[in-house]
């Protein structure tokens, strides 16, 4: 388990980094927390010729409130999200996921860009990413762009990244204070990847419900929002029928794994459980708030 | 000073010296070994390097098993920093090893350090590359081309058991490496006569011990003198010793083999590996030390494992609740080779040993085989065997209850031997002496309210809460001495233990053991049994142990020997040091024997303030001749071998209540008690964190770590991400009680307690499961229980099929 021969470079500005992966023709990898990396560089599961740390380039970890949208850095740590008093209050669904990410230790060592660029189907960061309608600023040395979050993950550790490309800014528009959330997680053990989970923000007006998403993760090859669930839901009056319908909607339209933790029919029942358990807290607390 | 404060200092003074003196064995001394340890100052064998030290890396089979056609090592020896690269036919002049033993219907298969001519699991050694760092020889790992030709994976015990399948060991004529019988009484009469019965098709999968240190070796090797130093992260060096004198012809004054500090072992360290072979060989080949540090993956492939049996049983009672029968019928998957030294039939005959457990059952009929597959072997496993017969009779023991209508702790007590009925032999022809049976399942109910508890279970169940209580009690042999070997018909002595003690000419206390410590706090505990019979301080006495040339014989830990065994030999010796101590005092201080004390590491004269410190006492005794008369001078050392000759039972119950989400299936333990009789207790912490880390490993078994192998012979949980393991989160508070029935059979009455918590623990945990979701009409009679596996259970019992539960209809 030690890693196959590499070059290594640090970077002390995203120019340099950008310019190193360009060089590297497709074969350098941008190493941040090095959390997932380096456990796929010791398995011999990649060989890039060269690693370009961007650890030492100055302020790419924040957290920065700009009017309708949080700014976050690539290099921003989980443990910083997760304590970050900005995140709790304008996105609580966030700062109550960031505590199932791993465990301590790394999480003070992951960073949100390495998490949402090694996209992996069971993570939170994705999945919050998905739900919370984030766009990604990505830059190359062809400049910069920003994809939606819906359509950077393409597959389980596939995303719309290209060669060359660095993730550099994580942006997320700001959510009514009023929201109603939920995040439900099942994990085999605390800090694992989750077997299954579902987070919800839901908007109510009286006894119906405005506005829903609906986010899940590992229950397919990338975190997903439950679109037909939350079409259904939207512009509807709360009811046990209508989350039944919901959740009903959300099992058809996945499709898990089996793997060595849970079976696809099991994950498939969980999802259902935490969809239902979710709905019902996130209408909670959207009443609640608009009361 | 205040008054308060001056108070103080002499309340911590009288606290001081109540924990060294009257009685130190039985006091909760904090472990000695500890500010070493976690203070990163520990030396394992990873941290010694060695002048010109060389690294290993292994390429291991991916085939389960297959025919090695042919191997090119030409591109790897010329890579950057190779130095060798060695294939089986290199090592010709090592002889194989072989786990003998005088048992009938047993076949022992050799051992070597890399595969010859075939692989028989996947992360078996083939080729072993030394380079100078273990990088390069990575590296070169990839340049290697073995070219395999498949044969059938052996991989289902049962398939592998006919006479249809593909054969492991083609000599040995069989994959049924060894198959074992135990009768008492009449059994098949009594079931068939039996007002009650019950019975299941049992399964524990396979589990490995994932000691938090892997597996290192470093031969140095010493070209002048032909010597050759093994350090080794073992439990066992002095049996490695030997095993290495026969497989490199070498004598044992050439051969040493030291394990310093070990980072945890649970049976994964206690035995001999082809690895450690190989690096042996390689350093005196080379002429230089060679090291091999196992990592993570290697770990998970290649470190013996544990239990995998699959077991039928069936028991029957009368209708008054008294078991009258037990049967049962074992398939132990044994893996691919049968383990030097304790040979493929440990873990398996324990089971059949072991079932009848702590209870009368006058008819038993127990038979096992111990089956070949290509995986990588099994071993020694804390527990050995019993966590499996606990599983199953225990399970049984509640099935019955359930069936009888009765409370499964009134059960038990009807059936267990009770104090007035020992000794008593089991139908396995085990003798329990007297141990506290009843005594601990009383004092686990006692401690939880039992009545209580039932009853807060029935709100809960009333609530529509999934809430469950189990209970588990075991009996285990512990200590065991020559009489009874701990695998029988085996050329090793697990049955004696020898200290060596000596107070040095500066004074200082030696006692050196041929046990081992991994992390269970010997160093500390052996001090307290030499300090209390010899009369010194616990922190002045240097223990040492783990190597092979400290006393001519030392095996090593295993089997809940080592405070039995060192500790009597300890208590030996000592008191011999001691009664020469008094001797040579009573020349210098020219007092009566009698009128002497020796405490505190000094010897005085009752009643005065004259006294000799051990310093000034060696003094005397070594270097100021004259002091004694010539003809009076001794040493003030003593050798003392300890035999329990039989060895002493132990025991303990355990409880734990679950509550299982009804609709994620998450199962959560929310607590665990253990009442355990360990007989005379050494250091009470140390024996609360033997049980605590024990019953975490119990809980791991029962809730969560399983090997599993795919159809093609892969290990699909070759990381710790698939491999399971519970950490803090998932254990709970652990309460445990000590029953203090000091054994009758061995010295001191200290009885072994070293492996029980991971005894009692899954069978506690599978019954507080099974009784969690009984009002379900289902039967757990696998582990580990995942919430994947109840989701299946419930979901088969939904749809009216069969969930494969024992209960006759
Ligand atoms: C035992 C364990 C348990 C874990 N459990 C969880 C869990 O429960 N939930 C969870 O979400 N995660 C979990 N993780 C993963 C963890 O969150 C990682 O920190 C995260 O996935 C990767 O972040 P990193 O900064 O370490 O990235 P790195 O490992 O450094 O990089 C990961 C990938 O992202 C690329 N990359 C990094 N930064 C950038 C960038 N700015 N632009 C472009 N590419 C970039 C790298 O080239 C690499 O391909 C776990 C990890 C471990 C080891």
């Amino acid at each position: 388990m030690k890693p196959p021969p590499f070059d290594y470079f640090a970077a002390d500005c995203i120019e340099a980094a950008i310019q190193a992966l360009a060089d590297a023709g497709g074969d350098g990898k941008i190493i941040a927390g090095g959390q997932s990396l380096m456990p796929m560089l010791n398995f011999r599961l990649l060989r890039p010729s060269i690693l370009i740390d961007i650890n030492r380039i100055p302020d790419l970890a924040y957290v920065r409130d700009d009017g309708d949208e949080i700014r976050i850095g690539p290099l921003t740590r989980h443990r910083i999200l997760e304590t970050s008093d900005l995140i709790a209050k304008q996105f609580p669904v966030l700062h109550e996921a960031m505590g199932y990410v791993a465990h301590l230790a790394i999480r003070n060592r992951g960073t949100i860009g390495g998490s949402l660029s090694h996209a992996d189907p069971a993570a939170e960061l994705p999945m919050m990413s998905l739900l919370l309608d984030a766009r990604l600023e990505v830059q190359s040395n062809a400049g910069r762009r920003t994809i939606e979050a819906r359509d950077f993950f393409l597959g389980a550790l596939t995303t719309a990244l290209e060669d060359g490309d660095m993730l550099v800014e994580v942006r997320l528009p700001k959510l009514r204070e009023e929201t109603g959330w939920a995040f439900e997680e099942v994990a085999r053990r605390s800090g694992d990847f989750a077997l299954a989970s579902v987070a919800v923000i839901m908007d109510s007006d009286g006894d119906w419900v405005s506005d829903i998403r609906i986010g899940m993760m590992g229950v397919g090859e990338t975190p997903m929002r439950a679109t037909e669930a939350e079409n259904i839901l939207t512009g509807q009056r709360y009811s046990e029928a209508a989350v039944a319908a919901t959740v009903d909607a959300i099992r058809a339209a996945v499709e898990p794994n089996t793997d060595l933790h849970a079976s696809a029919d099991y994950r498939r029942h969980l999802v259902g459980i935490l969809a239902q358990q979710a709905l019902a807290k996130a209408w909670d607390r959207s009443r609640r708030a608009s009361r | 000073m205040t008054e308060a404060s001056t108070k103080q200092v002499a309340a911590s003074r009288e606290a001081e010296e109540l924990a060294t003196r009257p009685k130190i064995v039985g006091a909760s001394v904090k472990r000695t070994e500890d500010p070493r340890l976690l203070t990163g100052k520990g030396a394992y064998v990873d941290d010694r390097k060695a002048a010109g030290m060389l690294h290993v890396a292994f390429r291991r089979s991916d085939h389960s098993h297959a025919l090695i056609k042919s191997i090119d090592c030409s591109a790897a020896r010329k890579a950057d920093g190779v130095v060798a690269v060695f294939t089986a036919e290199d090592m010709s002049e090592v002889n194989a090893v072989f786990a003998t033993s005088r048992m009938k219907n047993y076949y022992a298969t050799p051992i070597t350090g890399l595969a010859t001519d075939k692989v028989r699991y996947v992360g078996e050694p083939v080729v072993g590359v030394i380079a100078r760092s273990r990088y390069l020889a990575e590296d070169a790992l990839e340049l290697l081309d073995i070219a395999y030709e498949p044969l059938a994976v052996v991989i289902d015990p049962e398939e592998a058991a006919k006479p249809s399948s593909a054969l492991l060991h083609e000599e040995a004529g069989t994959n049924v490496l060894c198959s074992r019988e135990f009768k008492t009484g009449d059994a098949e009469a009594a079931i068939a006569n039996a007002a009650v019965r019950v019975s299941g098709r049992f399964r524990f999968h396979r589990k490995t011990p994932t000691a938090m240190e892997n597996r290192t070796y470093l031969a140095e090797y010493e070209p002048g003198r032909d010597e050759l130093t093994l350090y080794t992260s073992s439990q066992v060096p002095g049996i490695i010793r030997d095993a290495l004198s026969d497989a490199l012809d070498m004598p044992g004054s050439q051969l040493r083999v030291i394990a310093p500090d070990v980072g945890g072992g649970f049976g994964g360290k206690a035995s001999l590996y082809p690895e450690e072979i190989f690096v042996a060989f390689a350093a005196r080949r080379l002429g230089c030390a060679v090291k091999w540090t196992s990592d993570r993956m290697e770990d998970l492939a290649a470190t013996s494992q544990g239990f995998d049996q699959i077991v039928d049983a069936e028991l029957a009672l009368d209708a008054a609740g008294n078991a009258v029968a037990l049967k049962a019928e074992v398939i132990g998957d044994v893996g691919a080779y049968s383990i030097y030294p304790w040979t493929a039939v440990i873990e398996p005959v324990q089971v059949v040993s072991f079932l009848p457990g702590p209870y009368k059952i006058a008819n038993y009929h127990g038979r096992v085989r111990g089956v070949a597959t290509s995986k990588p072997p099994t071993g020694p496993y804390r527990g050995v065997g019993r966590p499996t017969s606990t599983f199953v009779t225990e399970r049984l023991m509640d099935m019955a209850a359930q069936r009888l209508g009765m409370d499964p702790v009134a059960l038990r007590l009807r059936n267990m031997i009770q104090p007035d009925e020992f000794p008593h032999r089991i139908g396995s022809g085990i003798i329990w002496d007297q141990c506290a049976f009843t005594e601990c399942l009383n004092a686990a109910c006692a401690q939880v309210d039992y009545p209580n508890l039932r009853a807060r279970q029935a709100e809960a169940r009333a609530a529509g809460r999934w809430f469950g209580i189990g209970v588990a009690c075991y009996a285990e042999l512990t200590g065991i001495g020559s009489r009874i070997s701990v695998a029988p018909g085996m050329p090793i002595n697990t049955g004696t233990e020898t200290a060596k003690i000596a107070i040095d000419s500066t004074g200082a206390v030696t006692a050196a053991f041929g046990v081992t410590a991994m992390g269970q706090g010997l160093e500390t505990t052996l001090a307290q049994v030499v300090a209390e019979h010899l009369g010194g301080r616990v922190k002045d006495i240097r223990v040492i142990q783990g190597d092979s040339a400290a006393v001519p014989n030392a095996t090593g830990s295993y089997a809940s020997r080592s405070a039995v065994l060192a500790g009597g030999a300890a208590t030996l010796a000592a008191k011999e040091v001691k009664e020469k101590i008094i001797r040579a005092a009573s020349h210098l201080l020219e007092t009566a024997p009698e009128d002497l004390i020796v405490e505190d590491g000094k010897v005085s004269v009752v009643g005065t303030d004259r006294a000799l410190t051990f310093r000034q006492l060696a003094r005397a005794v070594y270097l100021e001749m004259g002091r004694i008369p010539a003809d009076k001078r001794e040493e003030l050392t003593s050798t003392k071998t300890y035999d329990p000759v039989f060895g002493t039972s132990a025991t303990a119950a355990h409880l734990a209540v679950v509550e299982i989400n009804p609709d994620t299936y998450e199962i959560k333990l929310e607590r665990f008690v253990v009442a355990e009789d360990c007989g005379r207790l050494i250091n009470p912490m140390i024996v609360d964190g033997q049980v605590h880390g024990g019953v975490a490993q119990g809980i791991g078994a029962a809730l969560y770590e399983e090997v599993v192998y795919n159809d093609e012979g892969q290990n699909v949980t070759a990381s710790l991400v698939d491999y399971i393991i519970p950490t803090a989160t998932e254990v709970p508070p652990i309460d445990v009680v000590h029953i203090e029935a000091e054994s009758v059979t061995t010295l001191n009455g200290f009885r072994g307690m070293g492996e029980g918590g991971t005894i009692g623990a899954p069978a506690a945990v599978a019954n507080a499961v099974a009784d969690a979701v009984a009002p379900l009409g289902i039967d757990i009679l696998e582990l580990p229980i995942s919430p994947e596996r109840l989701f299946r259970l419930i979901e088969n019992s939904k749809n009216h099929k069969d969930p494969s539960h024992g209960h006759e209809t």
